[in-house]
C-alpha cells in the first residue's frame, strides 16, 4: 500500500525551465540598469574602463548562477565544509603579502595570475548562509532554546566576523553577516519574545553609543561618523562631506531628475560616486521617479524570493532562500538608509548596482541557489502531482475490488 | 516529518512578516526621499551651484617669429617646460611594493642636477597633500632637457608620478646680437620691448586660449576649450647678409679705435642704415655698441660705453645726461639696479631713430636742392668764398679759407659752406623752412619701429629764423634730425624726388604661412623734380669723384654721396663742444643708377681729432666693397693695383663687366691746373705739399687739402667754433 514511488529521473537541462521568471527579469533589470549607472557615474574620470570591468563580473556571474541551478542546491549539504574553509582561509590571506590595499583599506586578495581582485568578505556572507541553514536543520527543536541558539550563532558568525573585524577592519561588512545569521534564526525560530528582547537590547546599546560619541571623543572614527550623522552640514567639510554631497544630489535630482550623463555631483564632488553613493546618482540623474522604480523593483524581488522561501519543500531549502532574502532586504535597506542620511554612514553597496565584482557575483550565485530552491519546488510539487494521480489511478482501478 | 512541516509554517509567518517588514521600511525610506527633495531641494541645487568652481586654465599662444627678406629667422618662439612638483600624486601607494615616491624622487635627481633634492624631499615629505610646487631652479627648461623624464614618465606601468610639466613660450634670437636694436626683445610674458617686438606686438602675439566649464541654460555643466590662436609672422625687409656685413665693419671700428685715446668704446655710437632708394625699405640697420637679444640685460655689453645718469631739473622734470665716467668692470659691479637699469634702457635704444644730432654738411644738398627747385639758384650759379661770411654779428667760417669762385658742383664737392650761406640767403627762411618739411625734417618718418624721436622742436620755424640761424641751417648745424630721416630725405634727392615711407616690414603671414598682409612700398610726396634730381646726383658723384669724399668710393665701382662733420653741443656749458664731433657719410650706389643708400654717422670717435669724415668714408667704403657684389651691382671703374690686391684680399671677385677704353680714364678737367688771377690767389696753394701725401698741409690747422683743387681732404668741414651760434631748443 504504501510503496514507495521512485521519482522519475529527471534531466538536469529541465531544471532551466523551472527557473522563476520573475527573479530572472528583476535581476537582470537591476544588473543593466546597474551597468549603465556605473558607467555615467564613472565614465567621467575612467571612461569605461570600471563599465567592462564590471560587465565582464556579470557576465561570469550569470555563468555561475546557471551553474548553480544545474547542480542543484542540496549538494551544498555536503560541500558546504569547502565554501566555509575557502571563506576563512581568504579572508586570513588578506593579512599575507597577497593582500591588496585600496582606498586607504587592505580588503581585497590577488592571486597571481587572476586578473582581478577577490573581496573575501563577500564569499563569507555565502558560507554563512549556506552554514546557518545547515544548523538550523541540525538543531531541530533545540532552535527554540534561545541560549543555544547565540551560542550557534557564535559558531557559525564568530570566526568569519572576527577575522573580517581583525583582517580587514570592516565593521559594515561585519553587521550585515550578524544580521543576516540572526535573521535567519529568527526566521526559523518560532518564538518571537526573545527576539524582540535582543532588539531591544540592541536599539538600546546603540543609542548608548550615540549619546557617548554626542559627548565625548572615546568613539574614536566611527563616533564622529555618528555626530556628522545628526548634522551633516555642519561636519560638510570631515567626515560628513560624503553624506551632504548625497544629499544634495538627492534634493538637486528633484521628481524628474537632470537626466542620464547629468549628474553634477559625480565630477569630483561625491568621491568615488559609482560605489556605496550611486544611488544619490540615482537620485540626481533620475529623480524620484527613478528612485522609486529601482525600489519597487527591490521589492518585487524580495517578495518573490520570500514567496520561494515559503513554498519550499525542506527546511534546508526554505532557510537557503531566507538567507538570500535577509542578505539582499538589508543590504538594499542600509544602503539607501545610508544615502538618505537615515542612518549614520557605513559602508554597504546597493546589491546589482554598486560596483564590484565579488559582490555582484557573490550575489548571482546567491540568486542561483534561491533559483535551484524553486526549481525543486516545483519538481517536487510535480512529483506530489504525479503520485497522487497514480495512486488515484491505482485507487480507481483497485477500488472496486475492495 | 511533522514537526519539520510545522516549523516550515511558522517559518513562513515569520517570512511573511519579514517582507511585510522590509515593504514599509522601503516606503519610510521612499517618504524620507520626498521629504529631501521637497524641502531642500532648492537650497541643495543652490550649494552644488555654489561649489562648483569654474576656474579656467589658460592656454599658452605662440608668438608670431620675425624673418628677414630671405626667409632668414631671425626670432623665433620655443616651447618650454616649468616642472611642477604634485606631492599628493607622489606619495600615493600602489601597494606595500609599488610606490611612486621613490623613483621618482632618484629620476628627478638624475635627471635635473640642478635640483635641490634635499630640499625637494622635505617637502615632499611634509606636504604630502600638496599640489603645487614649482622648484626655483628648473623653469622654464628646453625640450631637449625634460625629453627623458618625459618619456619616462610616459612608459607603461611607469611609477614616475606627481610630476608635470607646465607649457610656455620662450623667445630664441638666432642671430644673437644680429640687428639687436631693429628687432627688440620680449619679456617672459611675452611683452615686446623696442624694435619691430614692440611695434608689431599686438600681431605676433597670438589670442590665448582658455579652458573653462559654465552652466548652460538648462543648468548643465558644459566645458568648452577655447584654442589658443597663434601670432603673425614678420617679413622683415632687413637682409640678413647686409645686415651683417654692415655690423661686421662697424664693430670692427670699435674694436680697432677702442681705448685709442681715452679708455672705452672706439666711438659713443656709430649708426649705419642702408635702404632701398626705390622702395624706402630698410635693408639694414645697425648701431654699435649693441647687445645680445637672448641675454638683453647682460650688463657686460655696457662696458666702454659711457655712463648715463638721471638729473632732476627744478621744473620737476629731469633729463638723462652722460657723467662723463666710461663704464669698466668696477664701475658695472658698484652700479645699482636702477644705475644698471637706466644704462640698459640708453643701451636698447636705437642710434638710427632714437638719437636726434646735427647733421653737418650732409644737408648741403638738401639746401642745394631747395634752391634749385624753387629757381633761386641755377645749375649756372657761382658763388664767390673768401674764407668767411658775417652773418649777424657772428662770423662764420669756411674750412676751405678761401675758394674763390665756386660753380655750384664744387660748392657740394668741396663742402663750401660760404657758397651754402649765400644760397639759403636767396631763398630767405620762409621758403627754406617749408621745404625742411617737404623732407621731414622736423617731423616724424613714422618708420614701424619704436622710439622715433621727435624733432619738432630742434628744427626752426619761418617766425623764430634769424639770418644767422638760415646760415648755419644751410650747412646741417643748428638743427637736429636722426638717421633715418637723414636717409629718407636724401633716397628722394636721388630717386628722382620720390619720397618713400621708410619701412622695415613687407609682410605679414599667419602660423600657416599665409599672407595677411602684404606692406607695399608707399610713396607720400614728390620733393623735388627729376632735373633737380640728376643734378643732385652728379653733385654728389662729384664730392666722392675729386672731393671731400674720395676715400668713401669702393674699389672698382663710382658712388655719389656726401660727407658731413657737425660739432655738438655740450650739455653741461650749452655751449659748442671745442673737441667733440659727429661726422658721417651719406652715399648713394652705383652713381649712374642708384639702388640703395647707406648712412653712416660716427658720434664723437675715440680719436684725439673727432672731426675727420674719413672714420665714417671709410666704414662706407668696407661696406660696400662686400655688400655691392653681393647685391649683384657690377663694376664699372678701373682697378688700381693695390685695389686689385685689396679685392683678392677680401676674397671678392671682380664684376667689372667690359674694360672702358684708355680714351675714357682720362679725367681732363680735375687734373688740369687752374689758372689763377694774381692777387686772387687762394691761400692754400701757399701750403707746402706733403712728399708722402701729395696733399698740401696748412701749418697751422694740419688740414689737408687737395694739392691743385684746393679742398679739403682732411679736416674739418665745421668750423663755428666754441662761440658759434646755438639754436636755443637744442640745448634744453
Amino acid at each position: 500500500m504504501a510503496k514507495k514511488v521512485k521519482a522519475k529521473p529527471v534531466s538536469r537541462w529541465s531544471r532551466f525551465k523551472n527557473m522563476d521568471v520573475l527573479v530572472l527579469i528583476t535581476v537582470f533589470f537591476l544588473n543593466v540598469f546597474g551597468l549603465v549607472m556605473i558607467y555615467s557615474a564613472s565614465s567621467y574620470s575612467n571612461s569605461t574602463s570600471l563599465l567592462i570591468k564590471q560587465a565582464i563580473a556579470v557576465g561570469g556571474g550569470i555563468v555561475l548562477m546557471l551553474g548553480t541551478v544545474f547542480v542543484g542546491h542540496t549538494i551544498l549539504k555536503k560541500l558546504w565544509w569547502l565554501i566555509y574553509g575557502v571563506a576563512v582561509i581568504f579572508l586570513a590571506l588578506v593579512k599575507t603579502s597577497l593582500g591588496v590595499e585600496s582606498h586607504g583599506a587592505r580588503r581585497w586578495i590577488h592571486f597571481p595570475g587572476i586578473p582581478f581582485n577577490i573581496q573575501p568578505a563577500e564569499i563569507a556572507k555565502i558560507a554563512v548562509i549556506i552554514t546557518t541553514a545547515l544548523m538550523i536543520c541540525w538543531m531541530g527543536n533545540e532552535i527554540r532554546n534561545i541560549w543555544k541558539v547565540m551560542i550557534a550563532c557564535g559558531i557559525l558568525a564568530g570566526p568569519l566576523a572576527l577575522e573580517i573585524i581583525l583582517f580587514t577592519k570592516n565593521m559594515s561588512t561585519t553587521i550585515i553577516l550578524c544580521g543576516i545569521v540572526g535573521l535567519m534564526f529568527f526566521l526559523a525560530s518560532p518564538c518571537y519574545k526573545d527576539y524582540l528582547i535582543i532588539a531591544g537590547i540592541a536599539v538600546g546599546l546603540a543609542a548608548v553609543f550615540i549619546l557617548i560619541s554626542l559627548f565625548t571623543d572615546w568613539a574614536g572614527f566611527r563616533g564622529s561618523r555618528i555626530t556628522a550623522w545628526l548634522n551633516p552640514e555642519e561636519y560638510g567639510q570631515e567626515t560628513g562631506y560624503q553624506t551632504k554631497q548625497a544629499l544634495y544630489a538627492i534634493g538637486s535630482g528633484g521628481i524628474g531628475g537632470k537626466g542620464l550623463g547629468q549628474s553634477m555631483q559625480k565630477l569630483n564632488y561625491l568621491p568615488e560616486a559609482q560605489n556605496d553613493m550611486i544611488f544619490s546618482i540615482i537620485c540626481e540623474e533620475w529623480g524620484l521617479f527613478g528612485a522609486f522604480t529601482i525600489m519597487f523593483v527591490f521589492a518585487v524581488l524580495i517578495w518573490r524570493i520570500a514567496l520561494i522561501a515559503m513554498r519550499a519543500k525542506s527546511l534546508f531549502s526554505s532557510m537557503l532562500a531566507c538567507g538570500v532574502l535577509a542578505h539582499i532586504a538589508l543590504q538594499v535597506i542600509l544602503n539607501i538608509a545610508v544615502v538618505t542620511n537615515s542612518v549614520p554612514n557605513t559602508g554597504v553597496s546597493l546589491p546589482f548596482i554598486s560596483y564590484g565584482g565579488s559582490s555582484v557575483l557573490c550575489l548571482l550565485i546567491e540568486i542561483g541557489i534561491v533559483l535551484s530552491v524553486n526549481c525543486e519546488t516545483k519538481e517536487k510539487n510535480r512529483d506530489e502531482i504525479e503520485r497522487r494521480t497514480k495512486e488515484y489511478d491505482d485507487g480507481n482501478r483497485t477500488m472496486p475490488n475492495t | 516529518m511533522r514537526k519539520e512541516k510545522k516549523s516550515i509554517k511558522s517559518v513562513n509567518n515569520k517570512v511573511k512578516l519579514f517582507a511585510i517588514i522590509c515593504t514599509i521600511l522601503m516606503l519610510l525610506l521612499a517618504v524620507r526621499l520626498i521629504v529631501i527633495v521637497v524641502k531642500n531641494g532648492d537650497n541643495y541645487q543652490r550649494h552644488i551651484l555654489m561649489q562648483q568652481s569654474y576656474s579656467s586654465t589658460v592656454l599658452p599662444c605662440r608668438r608670431g617669429d620675425i624673418y628677414d627678406a630671405n626667409g632668414i629667422k631671425l626670432a623665433s618662439s620655443e616651447k618650454v617646460y616649468t616642472l611642477v612638483i604634485d606631492a599628493a600624486v607622489m606619495n600615493t601607494e600602489l601597494s606595500k611594493e609599488k610606490k611612486y615616491l621613490q623613483p621618482t624622487l632618484d629620476l628627478l635627481g638624475q635627471t635635473f642636477k640642478q635640483l635641490d633634492m634635499v630640499e625637494i624631499t622635505n617637502y615632499v615629505k611634509n606636504n604630502p597633500t600638496s599640489r603645487w610646487y614649482v622648484p626655483k631652479t628648473t623653469k622654464r627648461m628646453s625640450y631637449d632637457e625634460v625629453k627623458s623624464f618625459m618619456e619616462a614618465q610616459n612608459e607603461k606601468d611607469s611609477l614616475i608620478k606627481g610630476v608635470w610639466f607646465e607649457e610656455d613660450y620662450r623667445r630664441i634670437y638666432p642671430g644673437g646680437s644680429l640687428a639687436a636694436d631693429v628687432i627688440g626683445f620680449t619679456t617672459t610674458d611675452s611683452q615686446g620691448q623696442y624694435g619691430l617686438e614692440e611695434y608689431y606686438d599686438d600681431i605676433l602675439n597670438g589670442v590665448k586660449g582658455r579652458e573653462y566649464g559654465y552652466l548652460n541654460d538648462d543648468l548643465n555643466l558644459e566645458r568648452t576649450v577655447k584654442s589658443p590662436v597663434d601670432g603673425y609672422n614678420l617679413h622683415s625687409t632687413i637682409d640678413v647678409n647686409l645686415q651683417t656685413i654692415v655690423e661686421k665693419y662697424l664693430s670692427r671700428f670699435m674694436e680697432q679705435n677702442k681705448d685709442a685715446y681715452r679708455t672705452g668704446n672706439g666711438a659713443e655710437n656709430i649708426g649705419c642704415i642702408i635702404q632701398n632708394v626705390n622702395t624706402g625699405e630698410i635693408l639694414a640697420m645697425a648701431s654699435a655698441p649693441t647687445f645680445d637679444l637672448n641675454n638683453s640685460r647682460d650688463g657686460q655689453s655696457l662696458l666702454g660705453s659711457m655712463m648715463v645718469e638721471k638729473y632732476d631739473k627744478e621744473n620737476g622734470y629731469y633729463e638723462i645726461k652722460k657723467n662723463g665716467t666710461v663704464i669698466t668692470q668696477d664701475v658695472l659691479n658698484s652700479m645699482t639696479e636702477d644705475q644698471l637699469n637706466l644704462n640698459l634702457a640708453y643701451l636698447w635704444k636705437n642710434f638710427c631713430i632714437n638719437n636726434t644730432y646735427e647733421p653737418g654738411s650732409v644737408a648741403k644738398p638738401f639746401t642745394v636742392a631747395m634752391a634749385l627747385e624753387k629757381g633761386t639758384i641755377t645749375p649756372s650759379s657761382t658763388f664767390e668764398c673768401h674764407g668767411s661770411l658775417e652773418i649777424g654779428g657772428f662770423t662764420i667760417k669756411c674750412h676751405n679759407r678761401n675758394d674763390g669762385t665756386v660753380t655750384l658742383e664744387k660748392a657740394v664737392a668741396k663742402s663750401c659752406n660760404v657758397a651754402m650761406m649765400k644760397i639759403a640767403q636767396t631763398m630767405g627762411s620762409k621758403i627754406f623752412c617749408d621745404y625742411q618739411q617737404v623732407f621731414n625734417f622736423g617731423l616724424k618718418t613714422n618708420i614701424d619701429l619704436v622710439g622715433e624721436a621727435r624733432t619738432n622742436q630742434f628744427v626752426y620755424s619761418a617766425d623764430t629764423m634769424g639770418p644767422t640761424d638760415l646760415a648755419t641751417n644751410s650747412f646741417g648745424q643748428n638743427f637736429n634730425c636722426t638717421m633715418i630721416q637723414a636717409i629718407t630725405g636724401f633716397s628722394s634727392l636721388i630717386n628722382g624726388g620720390y619720397y618713400y615711407e621708410p619701412h622695415m616690414v613687407s609682410k605679414i603671414t599667419n602660423a600657416s604661412g599665409a599672407v595677411v598682409e602684404k606692406i607695399e612700398p608707399r610713396v607720400l610726396k614728390q620733393t623735388i623734380s627729376e632735373e633737380t634730381s640728376e643734378l643732385i646726383r652728379q653733385y654728389c658723384t662729384a664730392v666722392v669723384e675729386y672731393g671731400t669724399g674720395k676715400t668713401a668710393r669702393p674699389a672698382g665701382y663710382m658712388i655719389g654721396g656726401k660727407t658731413g662733420t657737425a660739432e655738438t653741443i655740450d650739455q653741461n656749458t650749452h655751449k659748442r663742444s671745442k673737441d667733440e664731433y659727429v661726422v658721417s657719410f651719406m652715399g648713394f650706389a652705383p652713381a649712374d643708377d642708384p639702388q640703395i643708400a647707406i648712412y653712416v654717422v660716427v658720434d664723437r670717435a675715440n680719436a684725439p681729432r673727432q672731426d675727420d669724415a674719413k672714420y665714417a668714408t671709410r666704414i662706407v667704403r668696407s661696406i660696400l666693397m662686400e655688400a655691392l657684389p653681393y647685391l649683384q651691382i657690377y663694376m664699372t671703374e678701373d682697378l688700381t693695383e693695390s685695389e686689385i690686391k685689396e679685392l683678392q684680399e677680401l676674397q671678392l671677385e671682380i664684376t667689372t663687366e667690359h674694360k672702358p677704353d684708355d680714351s675714357e680714364t682720362v679725367d681732363t678737367p680735375h687734373t688740369s691746373e687752374v689758372e689763377y688771377e694774381e692777387g686772387n690767389k687762394p691761400v692754400w696753394l701757399s701750403f707746402p705739399v706733403d712728399p708722402n701725401t701729395g696733399y698740401r698741409v696748412d701749418p697751422v690747422t694740419g688740414y689737408k687739402y687737395d694739392a691743385q683743387e684746393g679742398f679739403l681732404v682732411e679736416g674739418n668741414e665745421a668750423v663755428m667754433g666754441v662761440e658759434g651760434p646755438v639754436n636755443p631748443s637744442l640745448s634744453q
